[in-house]
């Protein structure tokens, strides 16, 4: 078997063990969950420094055929375009369960729904069979509602587990519909995305049918990654949800319609992608510009992470409308960087939330006397998500500015200055008002994370985000001969663009 | 052996921090003596590195590719010729002697290890910046000193002033940097790397690369160097920042990040052409009056150093935009020492006097603060121009070349030259001589030894530094023929009156003007007279010229009010009519549905009996 298979595998399997643990066994249940992702954490590390650098192939391929018929088959493989979010899709499970002392009730049901949705979730990215790709997506996204309904927290805790769900299920629904078209189209007769993608290349869909499906599959799959102006969904969402969940959700599921546009999307359709690229550049803007100035007005901390993760994966958007090499790579170098960013900003708001039961900004202040680690550790992430140089959102953005900038000069100038500016503006204002200044005698009695068990979760966030963002070139050697093969589709052989890039890797 | 020499020198001071962060925050002292160790270590194997290698050593550049892909080519290489060692020098240099400084300034505080670290980090920030050989990595080395100096500034972040300043140096150098990335993605795109050597070379082979965006890159290019070296109007950060300890100010607004700015114009030299260099120099200009003008008439004595760097920084952007980078880098060398000086004399007096910064309440420390006092006034004559201090010689570098390209330029710097001697003296006169105005300043004494021997190590280079020939390594940096160095210190003295006298006297009756101006009013005065002759301008002056004010306003008119409109549009209109409009269209129709299935047997009769009537009615009654 595929270590991939094990990776996937010991989340599901722990899941279906504490379904039959006595509810009051509360620490072996979450000594079971922390092993299990534990456990595949440690095989993703191992997976991401075996892979081998330089090839486009799939490398750690397993194949099953399930039902012939159809042309189903488990196929799990990783390439340079899902290594990087399996790595961090596994440390940010390890990193959600190690967080989750703070639920005290319903703990079985509870990591029974968590180790299911990180299952799911590294199921969907490994997958290379379109059925098993949605069902293991729809695996981890329905417990997403359930424990927001359960678990969460706030006042709006019903209508946002209302407006996540309908949302949500819809935009899965669209994809659906395109994927199944897709599939019925393409005449293959196989849900296989490498046989797919080979039958496509040699008979292309016809123009009419890209036009037809490729908008149902961005419209499908932006609703998943809360495009503009979908994406209301989000901060709310994130805002009641569990810490827990907040960290999965925002930090590895999202990426999963991300991941879908550039695996499927842009490959098997070219022409719908070119008629659409300009509408993806100015919606990303609505993104970039207009989430991160609501982001600004937000007076809970939350909302304004939540606001703030939407705004970032502008982006990733704008990086796959500029469809270079540089750009594909570095959408994909964000996707992995946000992923720990938004885990990591959600985590720390939740240990935030345990000690001072709220996130009103205007009631907190001067936390960082009190909380050096906690304090230092949001600081930092701030920093990280207004594109500092040492993390590694900023090359991915830094390569989606240079990407993006030949085709669409203006809307790069103004994604720069939602990167830098309004970025800054609303992070600097957070720690300004969070951690800053006197500190009011309410807050006095709270506690920092002073127990290493405590400190770890953080702390592996962040280390792997200033690893990445010191020597990217772990990430972005792997990225770029998938990417460019996902190019080389998605633009054709006798692309200009192709040519250029050809030359300068020559010299 | 020879090649490792800058890395290390790089290095040091990061691994300082990282050791200090991770492992001896506990021990306050260990991590005080690395922080010192790792910068005094940098300083000492810069020396041995440029007397091995000579002041130009490089023709390889030592390179690692940090990030390739496709066209997107960035090393992670080290720039080693004249300016880069010159400048490495000036910051381990007179770093060293503010973290030794340091030591005693913030001994009693019980975040020194956290002090130390960050002063560490905002050290190699800075050395990657001056070693920096390609447009992306010193935008990286330029970020970093961005939030190094954030922690700094915010380092007492539990007073609400010190909060809001770093926040808003952190924000203003951003502006900037906006500019300077565009500048950058432009250069890229058009001459296709990012490498300075590669650049210069492309630009000398073809100098209409650029076409007609050369302007525009240039400026935007300058842009950076406006947020970072504090130039109008992007210069509201400076003052403000002097909310950060003492011996940061004299850090990171005397010899290291307000340098920056300036230091990446001179390297960045070749890409500028003659209309950008044209605006550079006017807005050089326009700073170095506009501060000028503010010193005049503040207290703080720490805010009256500070814009006296805003004012020396603008005459070195003047200088630049007089195609005259060699004059601006060796006053910036000058103007590092003698103000790093001033800086740490002000911290020395602050100390004494227990955070009393206000001059009107200080007086007669002369006597009482000998070491602080003459080391003082040296600075105050280096920073006048006194001849044969350092900072003479280069200040009439400056106005030679200005009196050569712009005469509007060269009157522009002969006043501001005349303002800084009468604002500096004013210093002088207020709080070092005539009677003690406080209590505090009747009881003061001198620091301790820590604190005044870097003192007395920086007025070496202040009172000497002009001898020394720096002016002839920068003038073979930029090309510039090299002039035949005169025989003896006393020729070298007299030279600038033989080679441009106009200049030369202008400057130096600048200096005897403000001098005795100062002399008149302020020998011993025991409150400011200036307000009552010129009521309104000081009150202009005082207020800063309503820039903050002015800013404020702007941006509450345009950002916030986008936001605020963005935020409603957010509530109202798409969470708030369309979903809810969603979710109330459809529960109206459940709503409507329900009336029809009330269970009640009468009701669905008439309904039925009601249908019948419908379709008969339409079957027969037409």
């Amino acid at each position: 078997m595929s270590t991939l298979t094990y990776i996937l595998g010991w989340p599901l399997v722990a899941a279906t063990l504490v379904a039959f643990i006595p509810r009051n066994y509360r620490f072996t249940i979450r000594v079971i969950a922390l092993a299990a992702t534990g456990l595949s954490m440690l095989l993703a590390i191992k997976l991401f420094s075996q892979f081998e650098v330089g090839s486009a192939e799939l490398q750690f391929v397993q194949k099953v055929s399930w039902v012939d018929a159809l042309g189903i088959s488990f196929h799990v493989g990783v390439d340079g375009l899902n290594i990087g979010l399996i790595l961090m899709g596994a440390i940010v499970a390890f990193a959600a369960t190690a967080v989750s002392w703070e639920i005290k009730e319903r703990e079985k049901e509870f990591y029974i729904l968590l180790l299911i949705m990180a299952g799911g979730i590294l199921g969907a990215f490994a997958s290379f069979d379109l059925f098993f790709f949605f069902f293991f997506h729809e695996l981890a996204l329905i417990p997403t509602f359930i424990m927001i309904g359960v678990w969460g927290k706030g006042a709006d805790k019903n209508y946002a587990t209302f407006q996540i769900t309908i949302y949500l299920t819809a935009g899965a629904l669209i994809a659906l519909v395109g994927l199944i078209a897709l599939y019925l189209q393409s005449g293959a007769n196989t849900f296989d995305i490498i046989e797919l993608t080979r039958h496509v290349r040699a008979n292309p869909l016809s123009v009419n049918q890209q036009h037809f499906i490729f908008p149902l599959l961005l419209f499908g799959f932006g609703i998943l990654v809360s495009l503009w102006p979908f994406h209301t969904w989000a901060p709310l969402g994130y805002g009641a949800a569990p810490t827990a969940t907040a960290m999965l959700h925002a930090g590895v599921l999202k990426k999963f319609g991300l991941y879908g546009l550039i695996r499927i999307a842009l490959p098997l359709m070219p022409e719908g992608a070119r008629s659409w690229l300009h509408v993806i550049a100015f919606l990303c803007l609505g993104n970039i510009l207009y989430c991160g100035l609501v982001a600004i007005r937000q007076k809970d901390l939350n909302l304004l992470i939540g606001n703030s993760s939407v705004a970032h994966m502008g982006f990733v958007f704008l990086g796959i409308a500029s469809l270079n090499l540089i750009g594909l790579t570095g959408a994909v170098m964000v996707m992995v960087a946000h992923g720990f960013l938004a885990a990591l900003t959600f985590g720390l708001s939740g240990y935030l939330y345990q000690q001072t039961k709220t996130l009103r900004i205007d009631e907190m202040g001067g936390l960082l006397g009190r909380l050096p680690f906690i304090g230092a550790a949001l600081i930092m992430a701030m920093m990280a998500g207004c594109g500092l140089p040492g993390f590694a959102n900023f090359v991915g953005e830094m390569m989606v500015f240079f990407a993006a900038w030949k085709t669409f000069p203006l809307v790069t100038i103004l994604a720069v200055w939602g990167a830098l500016i309004i970025g800054s503006v609303y992070m600097l204002r957070a720690i300004r008002n969070i951690l800053h200044g006197p500190l009011p005698t309410t807050w006095e009695g709270l506690k920092d994370a002073s127990n290493p068990w405590r400190k770890l979760p953080f702390a592996l966030l962040l280390a792997s985000l200033l690893v990445f963002g010191f020597a990217p070139r772990l990430l972005t050697d792997k990225i770029q001969p998938s990417a460019e093969k996902i190019l080389k589709m998605a633009i054709g052989a006798s692309a200009p663009q192709a040519k250029a890039i050809k030359t300068a890797r020559t010299d | 052996m020879k090649e490792a020499l800058p890395w290390l020198i790089l290095f040091l001071p990061l691994l300082s921090a990282v050791v200090i962060t991770l492992f001896t925050k506990k021990d306050r002292e260990l991590s005080a003596k690395l922080s010192i160790g790792a910068i005094v270590g940098s300083f000492a194997l810069s020396m041995l590195f440029i007397a091995l290698a000579g002041w130009e050593p490089i023709k390889q550049e030592s390179l690692v590719t940090w990030l390739g892909v496709g066209e997107l080519q960035v090393d992670f290489g080290l720039r080693l010729d004249a300016l880069s060692l010159l400048m490495l020098l000036i910051v381990t240099g007179v770093g060293s002697a503010i973290h030794i400084y340091s030591y005693g300034y913030m001994h009693e505080d019980r975040s020194m290890s956290r002090y130390f670290a960050s002063l560490s980090l905002f050290t190699f920030s800075m050395l990657g910046i001056v070693l920096a050989n390609n447009f992306i990595q010193m935008f990286i080395f330029w970020e970093l000193v961005g939030v190094s100096s954030y922690l700094l500034i915010g380092f007492w972040h539990e007073r609400p002033a010190a909060a809001d300043a770093c926040k808003k140096a952190f924000l203003t150098n951003r502006l900037g940097d906006f500019g300077f990335l565009i500048g950058i993605l432009l250069v890229w795109s058009a001459l296709g790397s990012l490498k300075f050597s590669v650049l210069e070379i492309e630009l000398a082979k073809n100098p209409d690369a650029l076409g007609t965006l050369a302007t525009a890159a240039g400026l935007l290019i300058f842009c950076g160097a406006m947020g970072k070296s504090a130039q109008f109007p992007l210069h509201v950060w400076l003052p403000d920042a002097m909310e950060g300890p003492t011996p940061v100010s004299a850090l990171i607004h005397a010899a290291t990040m307000v340098a920056a700015g300036v230091y990446m114009l001179c390297r960045v030299f070749f890409l500028l052409n003659a209309p950008a260099l044209a605006v550079i120099g006017w807005i050089g200009g326009i700073t170095a009056l506009l501060a000028a003008l503010i010193a005049v008439q503040q207290n703080d004595i720490k805010r009256i150093l500070a814009y006296s760097t805003l004012s020396q920084l603008g005459y070195m952007v003047m200088a630049v935009g007089v195609h005259a980078p060699s004059a601006a880098m060796y006053h910036l060398t000058t103007h590092a020492f003698f103000k790093a000086m001033l800086f740490l004399g002000a911290g020395s007096v602050i100390h004494a006097l227990h955070h009393e910064q206000n001059i009107w309440n200080m007086g007669a420390l002369k006597s009482k603060m000998p070491i602080t006092f003459w080391t003082f006034l040296l600075g105050t004559l280096a920073l006048s121009g006194v001849p044969p201090f350092s900072g003479f010689f280069s200040k009439d570098e400056i106005l030679v070349a200005a009196s050569h390209q712009n005469g509007v330029l060269f009157a522009l710097g002969v006043l501001v030259a005349a303002l800084t001697s009468f604002y500096m003296f004013r210093l002088i006169f207020v709080a070092f001589l005539g009677p003690a105005k406080s209590p505090a300043a009747g009881h003061a004494h001198e620091s301790p030894r820590v604190m005044t021997l870097p003192l007395v190590a920086l007025a070496v280079p202040t009172v000497l530094a002009g001898f020394w020939g720096i002016e002839n390594l920068y003038g073979k940096q930029f090309g510039l023929v090299e002039e035949a160095h005169p025989s003896s210190w006393f020729n070298h003295l007299f030279e600038p009156f033989n080679h441009a006298p106009l200049a030369a006297l202008a400057g130096l009756g600048a200096l005897v003007f403000g001098l005795s101006a100062a002399w008149h009013l302020y020998r011993n005065a025991t409150r400011d007279r200036l307000p009552e002759t010129f009521g309104v301008l000081t009150r202009v002056m005082q207020n800063r010229f309503y820039f903050d004010e002015f800013y404020a306003t702007l941006i509450a008119n345009t950002q916030d009010l986008a936001a605020k409109a963005a935020d409603a549009f957010d509530r109202w209109i798409i969470a708030g009519l369309l979903i809810k409009g969603a979710h109330g269209t459809i529960e109206l129709f459940g709503r409507a549905l329900r009336l029809m299935q009330t269970g009640n047997l009468q009701t669905y009769t008439f309904l039925f009996v009601a249908g019948v009537a419908l379709v008969l009615f339409y079957v027969f009654g037409r």
